[in-house]
Formats: C-alpha cells, sequence, structure tokens
C-alpha cells in the first residue's frame, strides 16, 4: 500500500502527508478504498480517484484546515467536515460531490476572488485556477469592496518575489517554512481580514532570517511567491480593465 | 536556490532593519523572571509592555533568542493580540466598550463626544498627546453600560458630562 | 458596640464610586465617634443599587443604595447604623423580592462574605466538597459530577461530567486543567463576579477537577479586561498555598494541586477552547480542528480539561450535597441552575441565578422592571454576541438549551441584553458582522472574508443599493458562514444577522411580509 500511494504520489497531490498504519476500508462517492489508518478522507479520495478540491491542503504539508474548500458529506455525521483534517474510519461512507457541496464550495471561493486581482483569473495555470475549474467559479458577486490588491510587492530576492495581492492566507508558505525547512522566517502579521504574510517582523525578504531555500515558493498554489526566472522582462501587474 | 556566494550566510544579514534603541536591561529582567516557564511569550510581552509602556520593535530579536524562538513567530503574535502595542501611547489611555450591552445604553453617542473632544478617532492619540482612545469589546461591566476603562480603572454608566470629567482627568496626568 | 458595615469591591461597584463611599462611612463613623468593622464584601449582583450598603443590625443584614460619598452625611442622620428609613433605604436584604425569588447555588455566598477570607468561605460551606471529594476514588468523584447533569456554562453545554471522564481515561501524563476565564461575550458577568466575589469555590471546584481526572497543574487564562479579577485570583492562591489547600498535600491528602493565572490580550476569539490553548502555549490564538479533543490532546499535547468558570464553580457544591441534589433542579435535558445576568437597557439590571425554566419575559419585566429608559423593550439578544435578536413575541420561551434552540438562539452564557425602541437593528446587524470581523481569528476564509463582505452587504442595503440582489447574497454568505466555517465564530455570526433580518425587516428598508427564511 505504500508503495502504491508512492506512486499516485508521483502524478498527484495527496492533499495530506501519507502514513504508515494497519488498512482502513471505506467507501468515497460508491467506490472501495483501503488507506493506512491515519490517513485522511482527502488522501483516501485522491487514492480513490475521486479527489476533492483544495487550496491549504498539499501533501509535503500537515493538514491546515482553512481553506474550507475541501468540504465533504460523511454518512452519519452533521454538517460538512474537512476532508484534509478528517481521519479515515473502517466503514465510512463519504460523498465528495453533491449538489449542497458545490454551492457551498463555489460560496467560498467566491469569498477568495472578491480579494484576488480579477485580471489573473483567466488564463493562469496554478494550482488555484486549477480549483475556480473544478469548482467551477470564475468571478464573484460581491463588487468592489475592502481588498488588499494595492500591497506592494515585494522583489528584494534575487530568485523569487512575493505579491501580496495574489496572497490567499492559505499559510503554505508559513508552514513549509517552518515543518520543511525549520527556519520560521515567515509569519502572519495581523489577524481576521487583515491577515498578511510577513518575513520576520515585516522585512523585505533578503533582510528577514529567510534563507532563500524556496520551500515557500514551491509551496504557494496561487504564484503570490513565485519564481523571477518566469518572467522575461520583469514582473508587472496586469493592470484591471477600465472601468 | 540557495546560493551562498549571492546571500552569506551569519547574524548580521538577518538582524533585519535598524531599530530604535530602547531599555535591554528591562527586558532581560522580564525574560529572567519567565525562564524556562512554558508558554512563556504571552506573559514576556505583558511584562515588557507594562515596564516600558509598549513592545519595542527592538526588543523583538532580543526576546526570540531567550525563547528559543524565531523573529518572524514573536511578530506573528505581538500583531495578532490588539493588547500590544509597538509605540508609545498617549499619557492616558482611554477605553470605551464599543459592545452590544453598551451600544444599549448610548455607546455611540458617547464614543463620538469622545471623539470629538479629544480631536482624534477611535485608535488614535489626540493632538495634544495626552489620551489614547482605544475601542474595547466588553469590560464585563454589562450592568453599568455604558462602561470605560481609564488606564485600569473600571467606570460604570458613564454619561457625557462623566466623560468630559474623565478626560480632564486623564489630561492631567504627567 | 461594633458596628459591621459591608461595601462591596466587586469591580462593578467600584466603577460606580463604592470607594469613595466607603471612605466616606469610615469618616463619618469617626467622625460620630462609633466603632464600625467595615468589610469589603463581594457583590449581592443587584447592580443598579451599588453602591449597595449594608448594615448588620438585630434583625440580619439592612440595605441601603445606590449610595455615593456625597450621601453618606444624610444617611448617618438617618441612623444608617441602626438600620434607620431613608429614601435609599431597602430592608431586610434577603426579603428583597429580587433575591429572594433566586435559587442561588453557584452564587450562594454572593454579597455575604469577604471574598479574600479563608475563614469566611469555610464558614459559609468552602471546602466540604474538596475535603469529600478526596475521601472518594476519583473515578467516583467524575461519576457524580455526571450525576449531577452539570453541562458547561461557558456556551457550548457540553456535559461536564463526559468531558472529565475522557481526561481521566486517557493515558498520557501530565494533565492540566485549564478555566476558561476569557469571559468575552457583551451581557455577561457572571464569570467576573465569581473570580472578584468568590475566589475560592473556582479554585476548589479546580483541585477537585485535577483530583478527579489526574492533573495537577492548572492554568487560568484570564482575560486582560478583568484587572480586578486578577489581582484577587492571585492574592486568594497565595493564601491557599500558605494555608496547604494548594501544594504538595492538598488539605493533607497525598495529592498535589497547583495553579497559576495567565492574562489574555485581548482576543476574543481566545475564548474559544483550541485558540485559548493556542494562545496558553505562547502563540497566536488560531483556532485548532477537532478532533483531536482537548480532553486527549489538548494543552502542550496532553490531555487537558478546558472548563468555563461558573462551570467549575458549580463542583464544589455537587460533592458537597450530591449530584443527585443539583441535578433535581431544572428541566429536561437542562439540569441544574443558572447563573442569568440581565445586561443592557434594563432598569434592574443584576444576577439572577435560577433553575431552568424561567421565561425571558419574567426575567425582563418581573426581575428586570423592563427597560432603564422606559421605553418598550424592542429587542433582547440572549447568549451573546452569536446569539439571535429576538422581538417581544419570542419573549414567553424559558430560558433553557433547547427550546432557544430550536428558534436559532442560544442560551451561551446566560447573559440577556435588553434594547429599547430606540435601537436600530440594521445596525445591529451590521455590527454583528463587524465584531465578527474584528475578532476573526483570520484562519479560515468564510469568517475572515465573509465577515467583511457580511458587512459591506448590510451597509448596501441599509444605503439602498440593489437591495433585492444584495438581501440574496446576504443570505447566500450566512448559509457559507453557518456551514463552512472552522468554528462558532463565523459559524454562528449569522444568527444575529439573520434573526435581525427576520423580526425586524423594516429597518433594513425590507418589506415586512419576507419569503420565510427559516431562521
Amino acid at each position: 500500500m505504500w508503495s502504491e500511494l508512492r506512486d499516485l504520489r508521483e502524478g498527484q497531490d495527496l492533499g495530506t502527508p501519507p502514513r504508515g498504519g494497519e488498512p482502513v476500508a471505506l467507501v468515497v462517492d460508491g467506490k472501495p478504498v483501503t488507506v493506512p489508518a491515519g490517513s485522511s478522507v482527502m488522501l483516501a479520495a485522491a487514492a480513490g480517484s475521486c479527489p476533492v478540491p483544495k487550496l491549504c491542503a498539499t501533501d509535503t504539508l500537515e493538514a491546515f484546515g482553512s481553506c474550507r474548500v475541501c468540504l465533504v458529506e460523511i454518512q452519519g455525521r452533521k454538517g460538512y467536515p474537512a476532508a484534509c483534517t478528517t481521519l479515515v474510519e473502517p466503514g465510512m461512507v463519504v460523498t465528495t460531490q453533491s449538489p449542497r457541496l458545490h454551492e457551498l464550495r463555489q460560496g467560498v471561493v467566491e469569498l477568495y476572488l472578491s480579494d484576488f486581482p480579477q485580471e489573473d483569473v483567466p488564463g493562469g495555470w496554478s494550482e488555484l485556477h486549477e480549483t475556480l475549474q473544478q469548482v467551477g467559479v470564475a468571478s464573484h458577486p460581491y463588487g468592489q469592496g475592502e481588498n488588499h490588491l494595492q500591497a506592494p510587492v515585494d522583489e528584494s530576492n534575487p530568485y523569487f518575489l512575493f505579491d501580496p495581492a495574489k496572497c490567499i492566507v492559505c499559510s503554505r508558505c508559513v508552514r513549509a517554512c517552518e515543518e520543511i525547512q525549520g527556519t520560521f522566517a515567515l509569519t502572519i502579521q495581523g489577524r481576521g481580514f487583515a491577515s498578511q504574510v510577513a518575513a520576520s517582523q515585516g522585512e523585505r525578504f533578503l533582510d528577514s532570517e529567510c534563507v532563500s531555500c524556496g520551500a515557500c515558493v514551491q509551496a504557494c498554489p496561487t504564484q503570490s511567491l513565485v519564481e523571477k526566472s518566469l518572467f522575461v522582462g520583469g514582473y508587472h501587474r496586469a493592470q484591471p480593465p477600465k472601468a | 536556490m540557495k546560493n551562498d556566494s549571492v546571500l552569506p550566510r551569519g547574524q548580521g544579514r538577518r538582524r533585519g532593519p535598524e531599530f530604535p534603541p530602547y531599555d535591554t536591561a528591562a527586558v532581560a529582567a522580564i525574560l529572567d523572571r519567565w525562564r524556562d516557564q512554558p508558554g512563556n511569550l504571552l506573559p514576556i510581552l505583558h511584562g515588557v509592555q507594562q515596564a516600558l509602556g509598549f513592545v519595542p520593535p527592538g526588543a523583538v530579536g532580543q526576546i526570540a533568542k531567550a525563547i528559543n524562538r524565531s523573529r518572524a513567530e514573536v511578530h506573528g503574535v505581538i500583531s495578532f493580540y490588539h493588547d500590544f502595542r509597538t509605540s508609545q501611547p498617549g499619557r492616558a489611555v482611554l477605553k470605551l466598550c464599543q459592545a452590544e450591552s453598551c451600544q444599549a445604553c448610548g455607546s455611540r453617542e458617547l464614543t463620538a463626544h469622545a471623539e470629538r473632544t479629544l480631536g482624534c478617532k477611535l485608535g488614535e492619540t489626540s493632538p495634544d498627546g495626552a489620551v489614547t482612545l482605544e475601542p474595547v469589546y466588553c469590560l464585563g461591566n454589562c450592568a453599568c453600560s455604558p462602561a470605560a476603562l481609564l488606564d485600569g480603572e473600571l467606570h460604570g454608566r458613564v454619561t457625557p458630562q462623566g466623560l468630559d470629567r474623565l478626560l480632564a482627568q486623564a489630561r492631567r496626568r504627567p | 458596640m461594633t458596628i459591621k458595615i459591608c461595601v462591596p469591591r466587586d469591580a462593578a461597584a467600584l466603577s460606580l464610586g463604592a470607594d469613595a463611599t466607603a471612605a466616606a462611612i469610615a469618616k463619618a463613623a469617626r467622625q460620630a465617634g462609633q466603632a464600625i468593622q467595615l468589610v469589603r464584601t463581594s457583590s449581592r449582583g443587584m447592580f443598579w443599587l451599588e453602591p449597595f450598603v449594608e448594615v448588620e443590625t438585630a434583625t440580619g443584614r439592612v440595605g441601603y443604595g445606590p449610595v455615593t460619598a456625597e450621601d453618606v452625611p444624610g444617611l448617618f442622620a438617618a441612623g444608617l447604623l441602626r438600620g434607620g428609613a431613608h429614601p435609599l433605604a431597602h430592608g431586610v436584604v434577603e426579603a428583597m423580592p429580587f433575591l429572594a425569588r433566586q435559587e442561588r447555588l453557584t452564587f450562594a455566598r454572593a454579597g455575604l462574605t469577604d471574598p479574600l477570607s479563608l475563614a469566611d468561605y469555610e464558614t459559609h460551606g468552602g471546602l466540604r466538597g474538596l475535603r469529600r471529594a478526596l475521601g472518594m476514588a476519583p473515578t467516583a468523584v467524575v461519576e457524580e459530577v455526571v450525576a449531577s447533569g452539570l453541562r458547561g456554562r461557558g456556551g457550548a453545554g457540553f456535559p461536564t461530567g463526559i468531558k472529565w471522564r475522557t481526561v481521566a481515561s486517557a493515558p498520557a501524563q501530565p494533565k492540566y486543567v485549564v478555566i476558561n476565564a476569557d469571559e468575552g461575550d457583551s451581557g455577561t458577568y457572571s464569570d467576573r463576579m465569581v473570580m472578584e466575589g468568590d475566589p475560592y469555590v473556582l479554585l476548589e471546584g479546580m483541585a477537585i477537577a485535577g483530583y478527579a481526572t489526574g492533573a495537577s497543574y492548572g492554568y487560568i487564562y484570564l482575560r486582560s479586561e478583568y484587572p480586578h479579577a486578577l489581582a484577587v485570583l492571585n492574592e486568594a492562591l497565595a493564601t491557599l498555598r500558605a494555608r496547604g489547600v494548594y501544594g504538595r498535600n492538598v488539605l493533607g491528602a497525598d495529592f498535589a494541586f497547583d495553579a497559576e493565572v495567565r492574562v489574555g490580550a485581548g482576543a476574543y476569539i481566545c475564548g474559544e477552547e483550541t485558540a485559548l490553548l493556542e494562545s496558553l502555549e505562547g502563540k497566536r490564538g488560531m483556532v485548532r480542528f477537532k478532533p483531536p479533543l482537548p480532553a486527549i490532546k489538548g494543552l502542550f499535547g496532553q490531555p487537558t480539561v478546558v472548563n468555563n468558570v461558573v462551570s467549575l464553580a458549580s463542583v464544589p457544591i455537587i460533592l458537597d450535597r450530591g449530584g443527585k441534589h443539583y441535578a433535581d433542579y431544572g428541566m429536561g435535558r437542562s439540569r441544574g441552575t443558572l447563573p442569568i445576568q440581565l445586561a443592557g437597557n434594563v432598569k434592574r439590571a443584576g444576577l439572577v441565578e435560577k433553575a431552568f425554566g424561567v421565561t425571558l419575559r419574567q426575567l425582563i419585566e418581573d426581575y428586570g422592571g423592563g427597560t432603564r429608559s422606559g421605553r418598550p423593550v424592542r429587542a433582547v439578544q440572549v447568549g451573546g454576541p452569536l446569539g439571535a435578536y429576538f422581538d417581544q413575541r419570542l419573549l414567553d420561551l424559558p430560558l433553557d438549551y433547547e427550546a432557544l434552540a430550536q428558534h436559532k438562539g442560544m442560551v451561551g452564557h446566560g447573559g440577556i441584553v435588553v434594547f429599547d425602541d430606540t435601537v436600530d437593528m440594521a445596525e445591529q446587524a451590521r455590527y454583528a458582522m463587524e465584531f465578527c470581523a474584528v475578532e476573526s481569528c483570520g484562519k479560515c476564509t468564510p469568517c475572515r472574508i465573509g465577515s467583511t463582505r457580511g458587512r459591506e452587504l448590510i451597509e448596501k442595503i441599509v444605503r439602498g443599493k440593489d437591495v433585492a440582489r444584495n438581501h440574496r447574497q446576504l443570505l447566500a454568505l450566512c448559509d457559507v458562514m453557518e456551514n463552512a466555517s472552522l468554528c462558532a465564530l463565523g459559524g454562528m455570526a449569522p444568527w444575529p444577522v439573520l434573526s435581525a433580518l427576520q423580526y425586524f425587516p423594516g429597518d433594513f428598508g425590507l418589506p415586512a411580509k419576507e419569503p420565510a427564511h427559516v431562521v
């Protein structure tokens, strides 16, 4: 089972780290799936080829439970648990697709888009764009509201830049710097809507405790943290269409 | 991506920007008092703020080093909690409750009165530097709404006239 | 002959000048050449009468209030020290209707004792519960609490005994007891009253919890907005240690227990138990997903009992008189008593401890006397900032968990905030979203972004902008927040909003007949 998971992992993000444990048999979208105990429902769904849409989960990092996109229905349980933070149990019956889940996921993703540069939605190829396609959302109903679209870009590091306008505060960068790199150079500064990724005390990346390992860039699902080499001629924020 | 020739290692590079000087001995004393206590960061920050009036950005490195955490982590904690300030407040701090029970008894009007009298908005310091006016969400004095906290002194059933007396008191602080 | 005079030191009394009143009484007594014993007691919880002065007479304690320093000379002239008649006189305190009709179990000592006198505490039944518990097996102590039917008084209403059972049977060591003293809901002050007025009952309950579950250390996470409670708790802890009630051998038994107070830093979300634990660990107060439950993996990853102040303060009497005695109060699944806090625009704001079953109307009108302003009651919010707003029609609901839940209301912490007819319910709804936005930890999207969008939508509706569409979007947003949020802050912020829309649509400029959105 371990090797099967490893093979899957080559081509696919399982969502949460694979565990080794006794096999647990459950049903996902009508299909029997067996995964090691300690695995998340998200991993089971991925293993069963019914992957659940996600944003804050990735299999190199411990589950966080913040984006609320990966909601599923579990027979016998109230509400809509997050697949990434719910552990499999023997005999569990999981539904990953339903009109209700569709409605809730769309609602969550619309909130994300209400604070994201609209011009960057069409034609993009980040993980976020993949999720937008899976959930079926390309716009939001909130009009012009409070947002972070004017926050300045940090281009201090020679290899990567940070554009806060595209940040969805999934904390994957902070978690990568903690769990993968062990440097703890990043944090979320402030709280609530004002939450912002910050290097050390809100400094330029180059001045901070960052050791330039790139784990955060690899982890970022929206290309808010992104390699400079992708932008021939420099990074330019897309201008919003004239009103 | 790591390239030592471009980014030399060493503490110097990672000290961050220059911060204004502050009383390192006072901070050291607080760090000593809380040494080895589990979960000591909040008590340390409270201690520093009590001693110095605020948590100097320069102290973040000293604190981080003493408790073996990063500057980022300490900064993240300071910035999360509304109690912690990173610059000197006015000579007095007046907190006016904005929550439901006080709303039911006129806190909105009281707040507007305070803003007009002090010449600043909630969250700001009066132009003469005397009073910092802050919102607070419940002081537990809901049977005596509207309530206010002036430098740790609790006041209940505060009227605009009563507020004027408090503000006069606050302005007299050295 | 020394006459005993009591003036409360409760923060609410202080906020109305009790220290000046006490000083004036001491001065007047000196000038009159009369020896008095001035005791700073806890408050009876009749806050509309604070500063409330009580004089010990042959017929019992006689009360006067509200007494300001300026009133003192006149009172002395009228024979205060003999319980003489005066416009501010209220007669024998225990006979006052507000108090006489209550059922005070947890607040039995309110107003009677000097909060920091251990002797007073023991005279009034203190430490009997702990002594009895120490003579029982820990599992028997747990079962006594289970039998009482005590449900967490913080708001979630989870059976306390069941929580203790889980911690008691968890094998890992060490274990902790954590008291959630982050009483941040507007309209609530019962925790504050216990901590300032009867700290030993809380500390006794904490020790019993430790004994029953196998924990030897406790933390009281106290909000920073309660400086008086902090001072009292620290002094109470010092006294307990000095007298051998806390320490290596609690009351001489083979059981070690100690505790300390840790202060919060201005974050309502740290009243949510997992965010509280993060804060105790010195981190940002971010909500953790559950499971794992704190009972199994809590503070520093260890089994932890997290209980509310009033819940733990109810434990000593359960151990003293038995679980069944407590369970005999109440109705249905809501056993025991609830300390209800009347707040806001109410004439007689104060603490009412009753068995479950009393109605909102009885509380607001019979005990509370209607509004302070004299204007009609228009709206009532029960259970704190995440509770529904009720209009007049719902005031005959009994205050119990199930009855209120049926109307998307909640008992919560037992606070009731009364609004008169000058209230703008659209503004209250806007505030509900604003408060959620101010206090959101920021971890999950529905709360972090949804609360700001919710506030913006309500502002647009009130401005008359695209009303029907924005109203529909607000309902859809509330649905997402309710069902997709990580914790109850985002999950329940829609409740006050939806109730305001349902019961007070006119305040939003919405037509009175709306398609029924079942709140």
